[in-house]
């Protein structure tokens, strides 16, 4: 990586992975979001629909934190979100079976568009049986490095899944 | 009446005093499309674009200290789309031709907002 540049990382997946909390918990500025009312049962009351936007200095690199909205009907913001991205955390909840396809789609959707390492962030292992991660590994065809179970809410691990993914990035030379 | 119905007469009434008018449309806040009076098009996309561009357009106002959001505005070469905060759960999005008289569009449009603000809570 080019020292002193920024490197944007973008952090996408289904309704309630976590993307939001994720950018909350390791942004060193203020977060903007763009949270409104769900007037559907998300299992919660908010939800974003365009973006949020975090940061934060790792030695010597800034890193910029661009979360995407979840659900596909804000499939717009998706790839405009990429553009000059590094790389992908892309966040799913284990106890939600029913939204792999979708963060299948997701994944795909953005890889289509822009050549980005990633890494799959499993959230709320807590409330799935034991081996999800290694569930969701096997659906998306991934080896275990790639898939970290993560809570979103801890800072420790949070900055745990963004060093896997500049593991990952350092094996590239430039963004797309 | 309800609800529903309301928000569509609201809709057929701004077609009604603005004939420029080539479609307008009623979503949520979180993008989707609560009543819609647009031809052809694909209105369930416009009602997830419309809620975004309104909710950046939120955080730009409070960034730069403007107060509440009441409208933001696309324009292009071919066509504009005028955006109005429609209480805190809803969007109205009118879509007019550029030669369009773009005052009468706010009048009536900004009436209309607060109407539908009114019903929708």
């Amino acid at each position: 990586m080019p020292p002193l540049q920024p490197v944007k990382v973008v952090i996408a997946g289904p309704v309630g992975a976590g993307k939001t909390t994720f950018i909350q918990t390791l942004s060193e500025t203020e977060v903007l979001n763009t949270e409104e009312l769900a007037s559907e049962q998300i299992g919660k009351d908010n939800t974003t629909v365009a973006m949020d936007f975090g940061s934060l200095m790792i030695d010597q690199y800034s890193i910029m934190l661009f979360g995407t909205p979840g659900q596909e009907r804000f499939h717009f913001m998706w790839d405009i979100l990429c553009e000059g991205a590094y790389g992908l955390v892309l966040l799913i909840a284990a106890d939600a079976t029913n939204q792999l396809p979708h963060a299948r789609r997701i994944l795909d959707f953005i890889t289509s568009q822009v050549r980005l390492p990633y890494v799959l962030g499993i959230t709320r292992s807590d409330l799935a049986e034991d081996d999800a991660p290694r569930r969701i590994a096997d659906y998306f065809q991934l080896d275990e490095d790639r898939v970290l179970p993560l809570d979103p809410r801890s800072s420790q691990q949070c900055f745990a899944t963004l060093y896997r993914l500049f593991g990952l990035i350092n094996h590239n030379t430039s963004p797309n | 009446m309800a609800v529903t119905e309301q928000l569509n007469e609201i809709l057929q009434g701004l077609r009604a005093a603005i004939p420029e008018l080539s479609g307008a449309l009623i979503a949520s806040t979180d993008g989707l499309a609560i009543a819609t009076s647009v031809a052809g098009g694909d209105s369930n996309r416009m009602a997830a674009m419309v809620a975004t561009a309104l909710s950046l357009g939120k955080r730009i106002t409070d960034t730069f200290g403007g107060g509440g959001l009441k409208e933001t505005s696309v324009v292009g070469e071919q066509g504009q789309i005028y955006i109005y905060s429609a209480g805190s759960k809803g969007v109205l999005a009118v879509i007019a031709a550029s030669e369009a008289n773009v005052g009468l569009i706010h009048i009536e449009s900004r009436d209309a907002a607060a109407r539908i603000a009114h019903l929708l809570g």
